[in-house]
C-alpha cells in the first residue's frame, strides 16, 4: 500500500495564458512603487493615504514568529500590481477571448447561468466581468468591483475599509491595504433576503506577480446573503503571492454564509486575511475547502459583537507534496449568549503538512456562551504531517466550551470491507477520503460539491496507485 | 520580567501562550543547604544518595531555572531503583522559617525489571514565603515500572518552579500523579521522552486555583518507540481570580507506528473571575498511529448541582463535593492511604 | 467436478505471527448449504478471512480453489468480483458514504455493467422491505450509528444487491434477537438457488432451524475435527464442543 510523489496534471488549473498585460508595474515595494499604482488606479486623495500609510506599517512589522516559514518570499521579485489587457465588462462576449477561454474552462459562465444570481471575475489585478440579476438591482442590493464602490460609494467604503480589520493586523495586512486591486463589494439593504448565490472568481495568470482583492460584505439587518469565493493560477517555478482581504458585516439579524474553495497553483503563497464582525441575532457562517497553495496561512475570524450571534465554520485542507496548510479559525464571543461551532478536517499525503491553528476567545461579558470544537485529520502515509495547535482563551465561568481532536489514518479493515464488495484498492480509499470531506462537501451547492469531489480525485490521483 | 516555560511549537503572540512572562517575583541570591528533607526508604535494596547530577534538559523552564539548579542547588539525590518488588520511596521537603528556599536535583534510575513507588512532597508552613525550584530526571530502563507522585502542598505566597523529564526505554512504565496546589505561581514543566517500545507512560494530574493564583502547566509526550503510549490527564479548578495556562503536547514522531496518545484536560471555573487558557497540541509525523485530545472549561452545571442541593448539601458544600469527584479519579492512582488523606486535606481546606 | 465452487486443500494460515488455521480441507459444491461451528479462537472468522485474502492474515501453505481457478494471490477485490461475498462479523463505518451510493457503487464494480439509477433503488427498496427495513437507511452513512441488527441486515442486504456465487456469513446471528435471525433466515432463503451457495460460520445452531443445511463442520483448533448433517448441529447445542476437544 506504498504510495508514490509525483506531479500531476491538474489540468484545467494549470492552462496558462501568455503573460499579456496592458500594465504590469515593476517589481518591489517602495513609495514610488505605491504612489504609481495609486495613480494607475486613479484614486482619490483618501485612498491614496490609506496606501502611504499601510506601506510604513508594513515596514515596521515583523514577519510571524510562528507558522511556516516565509523566508523565500522576496518583495522585491513580486510585481504587485497587473493591469490585464481588457476593461470591466458586463458581457462575456466583451472580454477578450484569452480571458474568457480560461474562464470558459473554469465553468464561471456556465455556473452564472444555472445557479448563481451575480458572477465577478478577476483577471490578475483588475475585475474584469461583473454582472447582477435585474431584480436584485430593483431591490437595491449593490455587486460591484471595489475601484467602482470606491468611487460611487465613497462614504460606506470609506467607513467600512481597513475598520474590520486594521491595517496594523499584521505584516501581509499592511501589504494589502498598500498594493490592493480588484475584489468585490456588494451591499444587501435591509430585510433583503438573496436566495441564490453571488460568486467572485479569482484567477492569477502572471507569474511572479501578486493578487491582493478586497472584499466588503455588508449584509443590513433582517437580510441575508450566500457568497461563494473560488480562486486559481496555472503553476510557475517562482513564488506568486496572494494577499487578499476579506471584511465582511453581518447587521442584526442578519444571516451570511461564506464559501470558499481556494486552488491555488503549487507555487502560491497564500496570506490572507478574514474577518466578520456579527451582530445581534445574526448568524455567520464560513465553508472553506482549501487545496492548493504551496503556504497557506489563513484563519478566517468571526467577531460576535451582538447577544445571540452565531457563527459556524466548516472546513476542510488537503495538503500534498510540497505544501503547507497552516490554516484554522478564530472567534471572539464579545457577548451574551453568543454561541460557536467549528467542524475542521484535514488530510495530508506525499509528504505534505496541515496545521490546523485556532483561537477561541471567550470574553467577560460573554456569559451563558457556548463553543464546541472537532477537529479530525488524516494521515495517508508516513512521511507526511498533521499538527493541531488550538488555543483556547476562557475568562468567564458561565460558559461551555468544549474542543476535541482525533488523528488516525484509514483503518485497514476499512478497506478490505470495500475491497471484499469489489472495490480496488484505489477506489476503497478514495471513497473513504470522500467520505470523510462529505461533512463539508455537502455544505456548498452541488455544482461546488462536484468539484470539489474532483479535487479530491485529483489529489488522490497522485497518491495512491 | 522573566519569560519561561516555552511550548514546543509557537502559535501567534498575541494569543498569550507560547510561554508565560513573569514580572516581580523575588528570586534569592544564596541558598543554605536545605536541612528539612527528609527520606524514607522501604526496601534495602534502594539506594539514596547525596550527589550532583547532570541537569541538561531538552526542554526545561528556560535557561535562568536550569543554571540555577546548576549552580546553586542546595540539595540533590540520586536513587537507584534495585528492588523488584513494588517497594515506597518518600522523599519529604519540609520548609520553615530556616529553610526557606530549595533549589534541587533529583535523578531517579529506575533499573531493568524493578519495580517501585516514589513520592516526592512539598509542605510548607503558613504564611511564609518559600521558593522552590527543581530538577527531577527519570531514566526508567527496559522492564522497569515506576509510579511518581509529586505532591506541592506548599502555601499561596510561595513560589514554584519544577522541571521533569522522564526517558523510557523498552517496555518501560512511568506513571507520575502531579498534585499541584501551591505557589502564587506555579510553574510546571513535564517531558517525556519515549523511546522505547512497547512503553507507557501515564500522568495524572490536579491543579486548584485560588485568590491570584497562576498556574503554568506545560506538559510534554514525545512518542518515537512503536506500539507505546501516552495519556495525560488533568483535571482542575480555579477559584477566585486564579488562572491556569495548561499547554499539552503529544508528539507523534517519526518511528512511533502503533503508538496510542491522549491528552484529556478539564477545567472547572468556580468564579466570573477565574481564568483558563489552554492549548491541547497534537503533532503527527507519523501514519499508523492513534491521537486524540479534549479540553474543556466551564462551570458546574446547574443540573448537578440542583440534584446534589435537592439531597440537603448547601451550594458550597454541594461544590466542593464536586469538585472532589471531579479530582478523585486522579487521587484513586495514590494507593498510600495517609498521603491521599493529607492530599484531600489540603484539597478542602482550600475549597473552603 | 464442474460443481465444485470452493475447494480449500490443506490450508494454514498465521494472524500477526501466530499459527491458526492448521490443514483445512473443504468442498463446496454449487447448491450447496455448509455450516462451520466451533469454539471461540477455533480459526473460524480466520477462514473467512483468508478466503477473501485479508491482508491481516497470511497464508503460509495450501490453495484455495474458486470453480478450479487458484485464487490464493488474488486480491481482495478481485475474488470479490469473481463472485464471492463475506458477510462481517463487525460491518465497518464508512462516514460519509451512503448505503445507496455505496452499493450502486460495488454493483457496478462487481457486474461491470453500468447501474440503472431507477431500477436499482426500486430494487434496493424491495430487498429492504422484505429484511424489514426502515427504508430511510438507504441515504444514511454505510453502517455509521446502525445498531448490531442493523448492521448485520444490512450486510444480508449487499449479498441479496450483489448476487454472489458464494456467500460466506461470519457470525451473521451473532448478538441478534430471534425476530432479526428470521429475518436474516429469510435473506438467505431469498438468495439461495441451485447455482450458488453459503457457507455459513456461527457457534451457535438458531440459525440452522430454519435452513436446509446440507454439512456441519466442526472446527477446533484450527482443523476441522468432523464433518456431519444437521444432526450434528443439534448434537453440539445439547452437548457443546467438548467431546471434540482433545
Amino acid at each position: 500500500m506504498k504510495t508514490k510523489v509525483e506531479e500531476i496534471n491538474r489540468n484545467i488549473y494549470d492552462i496558462k495564458n501568455k503573460d499579456d498585460y496592458d500594465f504590469k508595474i515593476k517589481k518591489g515595494l517602495t513609495r514610488e512603487i505605491i504612489e504609481e499604482i495609486s495613480a494607475q488606479k486613479g484614486d482619490p486623495d483618501w485612498m491614496r493615504e490609506i496606501r502611504l500609510n499601510a506601506l510604513e506599517v508594513y515596514n515596521s512589522l515583523e514577519l510571524p514568529t510562528w507558522g511556516p516559514d516565509l523566508s523565500e518570499l522576496d518583495m522585491n521579485e513580486i510585481a504587485t500590481y497587473v493591469r490585464p489587457k481588457s476593461k470591466l465588462n458586463s458581457s462575456w462576449d466583451d472580454v477578450p477571448e484569452d480571458i474568457k477561454n480560461t474562464f470558459d474552462k473554469l465553468g464561471i459562465p456556465d455556473a452564472e447561468k444555472n445557479s448563481l444570481a451575480g458572477v465577478g471575475a478577476q483577471y490578475d489585478s483588475e475585475v474584469v466581468y461583473h454582472s447582477i440579476k435585474e431584480d436584485l438591482i430593483k431591490q437595491g442590493v449593490i455587486y460591484t468591483d471595489m475601484e467602482t464602490a470606491v468611487r460611487e460609494y465613497p462614504e460606506i467604503v470609506k467607513s467600512h475599509f481597513m475598520k474590520c480589520v486594521p491595517v496594523n493586523d499584521h505584516k501581509f495586512v499592511a501589504l494589502h491595504a498598500a498594493v490592493w486591486s480588484g475584489g468585490s463589494f456588494v451591499y444587501v439593504p435591509k430585510g433583503v433576503k438573496v436566495d441564490i448565490p453571488l460568486q467572485s472568481y479569482f484567477r492569477l495568470n502572471s507569474p511572479e506577480s501578486g493578487q491582493f482583492e478586497h472584499t466588503l460584505i455588508i449584509v443590513d439587518e433582517g437580510a441575508s446573503l450566500h457568497f461563494i469565493e473560488g480562486c486559481s493560477a496555472p503553476k510557475y517555478n517562482k513564488v506568486n503571492l496572494h494577499a487578499g482581504c476579506v471584511e465582511l458585516y453581518v447587521k442584526d439579524n442578519a444571516y451570511l454564509r461564506y464559501s470558499t474553495i481556494e486552488n491555488w497553483s503549487k507555487n502560491m503563497l497564500n496570506l490572507n486575511t478574514k474577518k466578520a464582525i456579527v451582530g445581534k441575532n445574526a448568524g455567520m457562517d464560513w465553508v472553506s475547502g482549501s487545496f492548493g497553495s504551496k503556504i497557506s496561512m489563513l484563519y478566517p475570524m468571526s467577531i460576535l459583537n451582538g447577544e445571540g450571534a452565531k457563527t459556524e465554520f466548516t472546513g476542510i485542507s488537503f495538503a500534498g507534496a510540497g505544501q503547507n496548510l497552516d490554516n484554522g479559525f478564530k472567534v471572539v464571543h464579545n457577548a451574551k449568549n453568543t454561541s460557536s461551532v467549528v467542524n475542521a478536517k484535514s488530510i495530508s499525503k506525499n509528504g505534505g503538512k496541515c496545521t490546523y491553528r485556532s483561537l477561541v476567545r471567550i470574553n467577560e461579558n460573554a456569559k451563558n456562551s457556548k463553543c464546541s470544537v472537532s477537529c479530525e485529520s488524516l494521515m495517508l502515509d508516513d512521511i507526511s504531517i498533521s499538527d493541531t495547535i488550538p488555543t483556547a482563551d476562557v475568562r468567564t465561568d458561565e460558559v461551555e466550551f468544549s474542543h476535541e481532536a482525533k488523528i488516525g489514518k484509514i483503518s485497514d479493515q476499512a478497506i478490505f470491507y470495500l475491497m471484499s464488495r469489489g472495490l480496488s484498492e484505489e477506489d476503497a480509499k478514495a471513497m473513504i477520503v470522500r467520505g470523510f470531506a462529505y461533512p463539508i462537501s455537502k455544505e456548498f451547492p452541488v455544482e461546488y460539491a462536484v468539484e470539489m469531489n474532483n479535487l479530491i480525485n485529483l489529489e488522490l490521483e497522485g497518491a495512491i496507485g | 520580567m522573566i519569560k519561561l516555560n516555552e511550548t514546543p511549537v509557537r502559535t501567534a503572540r498575541n494569543f498569550n501562550i507560547n510561554n508565560i512572562k513573569l514580572e516581580n517575583i523575588e528570586i534569592p541570591e544564596k541558598f543554605e543547604f536545605f536541612q528539612n528533607a527528609n527520606i524514607f526508604i522501604e526496601s534495602p535494596k534502594d539506594e539514596v544518595s547525596l550527589c550532583q547530577n547532570d541537569t541538561n534538559l531538552t526542554y526545561g523552564l528556560g535557561e535562568f531555572f536550569t543554571n540555577q539548579v546548576k549552580e546553586k542547588a542546595n540539595h540533590f539525590l540520586t536513587v537507584n531503583v534495585n528492588s523488584k518488588m513494588k517497594k515506597l520511596i518518600m522523599i519529604d521537603f519540609e520548609f520553615d522559617k530556616n529553610n526557606l528556599n530549595l533549589v534541587e536535583n533529583i535523578l531517579i534510575n529506575a533499573k531493568e525489571g524493578t519495580k517501585s513507588t516514589i513520592v516526592i512532597k512539598y509542605k510548607a508552613e503558613e504564611n511564609l514565603k518559600c521558593f522552590h525550584n527543581g530538577i527531577i530526571k527519570v531514566k526508567a530502563e527496559k522492564n522497569s515500572e515506576i509510579n511518581i507522585v509529586f505532591a506541592n502542598l506548599l502555601n499561596i505566597e510561595s513560589n514554584n518552579f519544577i522541571s521533569i523529564e522522564n526517558e523510557l526505554l523498552d517496555n518501560a512504565k512511568v506513571q507520575w500523579t502531579i498534585i499541584d496546589l501551591g505557589g502564587k505561581n506555579s510553574i510546571s514543566n513535564y517531558y517525556s521522552n519515549v523511546l522505547g517500545k512497547s512503553a507507557n507512560n501515564e500522568l495524572n494530574a490536579i491543579y486548584l486555583g485560588k485568590e491570584n493564583q497562576i498556574f503554568d502547566l506545560n506538559y510534554i509526550g514525545e512518542l518515537r518507540g512503536e506500539k507505546s503510549n501516552v495519556n495525560f490527564e488533568v483535571q482542575g479548578a480555579l477559584k477566585d481570580s486564579s488562572r491556569k495556562h495548561f499547554k499539552g503536547t503529544i508528539d507523534f514522531k517519526r518511528g512511533s507506528k502503533k503508538s496510542k496518545g491522549n491528552e484529556n484536560e478539564a477545567c472547572m471555573l468556580l468564579s466570573n473571575k477565574a481564568r483558563s487558557l489552554s492549548l491541547p497540541m497534537l503533532l503527527c509525523s507519523e501514519e499508523d498511529v492513534e491521537g486524540n485530545h479534549s479540553t474543556s472549561s466551564g462551570k458546574v452545571g446547574d443540573k448537578e448541582l440542583f440534584y446534589i442541593m435537592s439531597r440537603g448539601f448547601d451550594e458550597k458544600a454541594a461544590m466542593k463535593l464536586m469538585v472532589r469527584a471531579k479530582f478523585n479519579k486522579i487521587l484513586e492512582t495514590i494507593q498510600i492511604p495517609e498521603l491521599k488523606n493529607e492530599i484531600l486535606y489540603e484539597i478542602d481546606k482550600r475549597l473552603d | 467436478m464442474e460443481n465444485n465452487l470452493l475447494e480449500i486443500k490443506n490450508l494454514y494460515v498465521n494472524a500477526e505471527d501466530k499459527e491458526i488455521l492448521k490443514g483445512i480441507n473443504l468442498n463446496i459444491k454449487k447448491g450447496e448449504i455448509h455450516v462451520i461451528m466451533g469454539p471461540n479462537g477455533s480459526g473460524k472468522t480466520t477462514t473467512a478471512n483468508a478466503i477473501l485474502n485479508n491482508p491481516a492474515y497470511r497464508k503460509v501453505s495450501g490453495e484455495i480453489l474458486l470453480e478450479g481457478e487458484n485464487i490464493n494471490n488474488l486480491k481482495t477485490d478481485e475474488i470479490a468480483r469473481k463472485g464471492v461475498f463475506m458477510s462481517f462479523q463487525l460491518p465497518e463505518e464508512i462516514p460519509g458514504v451512503s448505503v445507496t451510493n455505496f452499493l450502486k457503487y460495488a454493483k457496478n464494480k462487481v457486474t461491470g455493467e453500468p447501474v440503472k439509477i431507477f431500477k436499482f433503488k426500486e430494487e434496493l427498496k424491495k430487498y429492504m422491505e422484505q429484511l424489514n427495513m426502515n427504508p430511510k437507511y438507504m441515504e444514511r452513512s454505510l453502517n455509521v450509528g446502525f445498531s448490531g441488527g442493523e448492521k448485520k441486515k444490512n450486510e444480508i442486504l449487499q449479498m441479496l444487491v450483489l448476487n454472489p456465487k458464494l456467500a460466506i456469513l461470519d457470525e451473521t446471528d451473532s448478538g441478534l434477537d430471534v425476530d432479526a435471525i428470521k429475518t436474516v433466515s429469510k435473506g438467505i432463503e431469498m438468495f439461495k438457488n441451485e447455482n450458488n451457495a453459503v457457507l455459513i460460520i456461527t457457534h451457535n445452531t438458531k440459525i440452522l432451524n430454519s435452513l436446509k443445511v446440507d454439512y456441519v463442520h466442526v472446527l477446533v483448533n484450527g482443523q476441522i475435527v468432523t464433518t456431519g448433517t444437521q444432526e450434528l448441529a443439534s448434537k453440539i447445542e445439547e452437548n457443546g464442543y467438548s467431546e471434540f476437544k482433545q
